[in-house]
């Protein structure tokens, strides 16, 4: 055990004098790797955490949301729609909800405007994004002032400022009361942007908007599920676009390392000779040649993934966050919850670092069979 | 299209959850609990959970309402030593709702196209209304009561 652990070690110390002597390439070989790693392991995880996000928000959603059509297009909903809608059996509750854009000329950004008589507790006031905050620059106590569609202005004072964390989805969020908000859009007295219905049973969700589709052909309900598929279906499509455009990167890594890695130049060759012929056994020159492939690709890996990590959940992406977040308004500056697959990082490990090792030993261990002399004569 | 779906989110976040939590508690099933029966792992359906709780506080968890009447015409078979008249109460859950009710008053309607995590189930409700609109809308066959119920009739289900 003990002498097997030193020829180990003794090979492994080998190895890395055998890689610093060639400094300049293997230094430049680990900095292709690395980079491509990087760029690998830190799409996975942005894509992953933006998937995850989305799934803990959408965790708390209504179980169904019913719109009406005009035309085939949005339009606000009477509240007797709510009514029977509420009276099918298997549905717990129904709430209309009121929501919509304002458009600030100020800034020219857009802003999304809810209401919630429970977070907005009382008239005039208002709970706001993050983003808008600092677009702003408000503090709590400050006063907002929007144009109601009257002209008149409506002045909320800020209450509270909704925390960081919330940001991927509340960047530019203006919670008010529900009074308030007919005033702003001179909004029409019994009805509702849309309905968000709660059913007791999951399985009696399709039940339920069938019947609902029956009973207001002008209906569409929407289910959770639909939107959760609809998520990832675009942060899928995204990573897609992502990958498309590192796949040349990759391409041109995978070439660079398999010549590299397979073809063994005229001096390796000798060396393995030389090795030889003062005694190593061929199974020594190949322990050599796989720790020379270990310490190149593990090291890239690690560092490829650490520095990922960090330029994901530290940074937040800002070399893919534009191609693949996509919000035009006021840009969340959100912090990714720090979360890691192990299963994605294993796949990522036999997609890089075992083929890598595998690439280097193999064509070592046809020269490693050959004559030393005959090695290093050539 | 997905920046309303974002709004959506956001806003129901606030209200829905509450209701939920009210709506779907209940006492928890411990995550090892098998159902005797048929021996595979409660929690996993939550929403099939049913009990039978004993004089001396023990209580069982079925998968179904279907293993638990099996469990009730025949204790002894499944569980050493214990019988029918031991059991203190029995819940199983409400379809729609997906509350907890005793199934000696639940009406049971069978043959539907609703499956649990056992197959064809009685599936239980509060009121015959509930049980009548659920036999049209899932295609069941027949409704019946927790009496009704015999050993032979839950064979034809499997």
């Amino acid at each position: 055990m003990n002498i097997h652990f030193e020829r180990h070690l003794n090979i492994l110390d080998f190895t890395l004098s055998s890689l610093l002597r060639r400094k300049g390439k293997n230094f430049s070989l680990l900095t292709m790797y690395l980079l491509v790693i990087f760029m690998l392991a830190s799409l996975v995880f942005f894509v992953t955490a933006l998937k995850r996000e989305a799934a803990i928000l959408l965790r708390d959603a209504p179980d169904m949301v019913v719109q009406r059509l005009v035309a085939g297009r949005q339009d606000l909903v009477p509240a007797q729609y709510a009514e029977s809608i509420a009276s099918i059996r298997g549905v717990n509750g129904v709430r209309p909800r009121l929501w919509g854009y304002y458009y600030d000329g100020l800034n020219g950004a857009n802003y999304t405007i809810v209401a919630d008589d429970y977070m907005a507790s009382s008239p005039e006031s208002a709970v706001i994004g993050n983003g808008l905050a600092r677009s702003r620059s408000m503090v709590v106590g400050d006063l907002l002032p929007l144009i109601s569609y009257d002209k008149a202005p409506l002045m909320l004072q800020i209450r509270s400022i909704l925390p960081g964390e919330s940001d991927l989805m509340a960047a530019d969020l203006i919670v008010i009361t529900s009074e308030d908000f007919r005033t702003l859009f001179k909004f029409p007295a019994g009805l509702a942007t849309d309905l968000a219905v709660d059913v007791g049973n999951p399985k009696e969700l399709a039940t339920v908007a069938s019947k609902i589709a029956q009973q207001f052909p002008d209906s569409r309900p929407i289910l959770k599920s639909e939107i959760l598929r609809t998520y990832q279906a675009i942060f899928d499509w995204r990573g897609g676009m992502v990958v498309i455009i590192l796949a040349s990167a990759l391409l041109s890594f995978i070439i660079f390392a398999w010549d590299k890695a397979t073809g063994l130049s005229a001096e390796e060759r000798k060396e393995i000779g030389i090795l030889k012929s003062i005694g190593w056994s061929t199974s020594d020159v190949l322990l050599l040649k796989f720790w020379e492939g270990v310490v190149i690709s593990l090291t890239a890996f690690l560092l490829g993934v650490v520095l990922a990590y960090g330029h994901v959940f530290f940074l937040s992406a800002p070399i893919f966050a534009q191609a693949l977040k996509g919000w035009s308004v006021i840009y969340p500056d959100f912090r990714l919850s720090p979360n890691v697959d192990g299963y994605q990082l294993a796949v990522l490990f036999f997609l890089t670092v075992v083929p890598y090792t595998a690439a280097t030993v193999i064509p070592c261990w046809r020269a490693a069979t050959t004559d030393p002399d005959s090695a290093m004569r050539s | 299209m997905y920046r309303i779906i974002i709004i959506l989110v956001l806003a129901c976040a606030m209200t829905v959850t509450g209701a939920h939590a009210a709506g779907k508690g209940g006492n928890p099933v411990p995550l090892n609990a098998k159902c005797p029966v048929c021996g595979m792992f409660v929690a996993k359906y939550p929403d099939w959970t049913a009990t039978a709780s004993f004089k001396d506080g023990t209580t069982h968890y079925f998968d179904g309402p279907k293993d638990l009447l099996t469990y009730y015409l025949d204790p002894t078979r499944y569980a050493r030593g214990r019988r029918q008249a031991d059991i203190a109460s029995m819940t199983v859950k409400e379809y729609y709702s997906l509350g907890m009710i005793d199934p000696r008053g639940a009406f049971f309607v069978l043959g539907s196209d609703v499956y649990g995590p056992m197959g064809s189930e009685l599936i239980p409700f509060k009121t015959q209304k509930d049980a009548m609109a659920f036999k049209i809308d899932h295609k069941g066959k027949r409704i019946i009561r927790f009496n009704e119920i015999t050993s032979q009739l839950i064979k034809t289900l499997n």
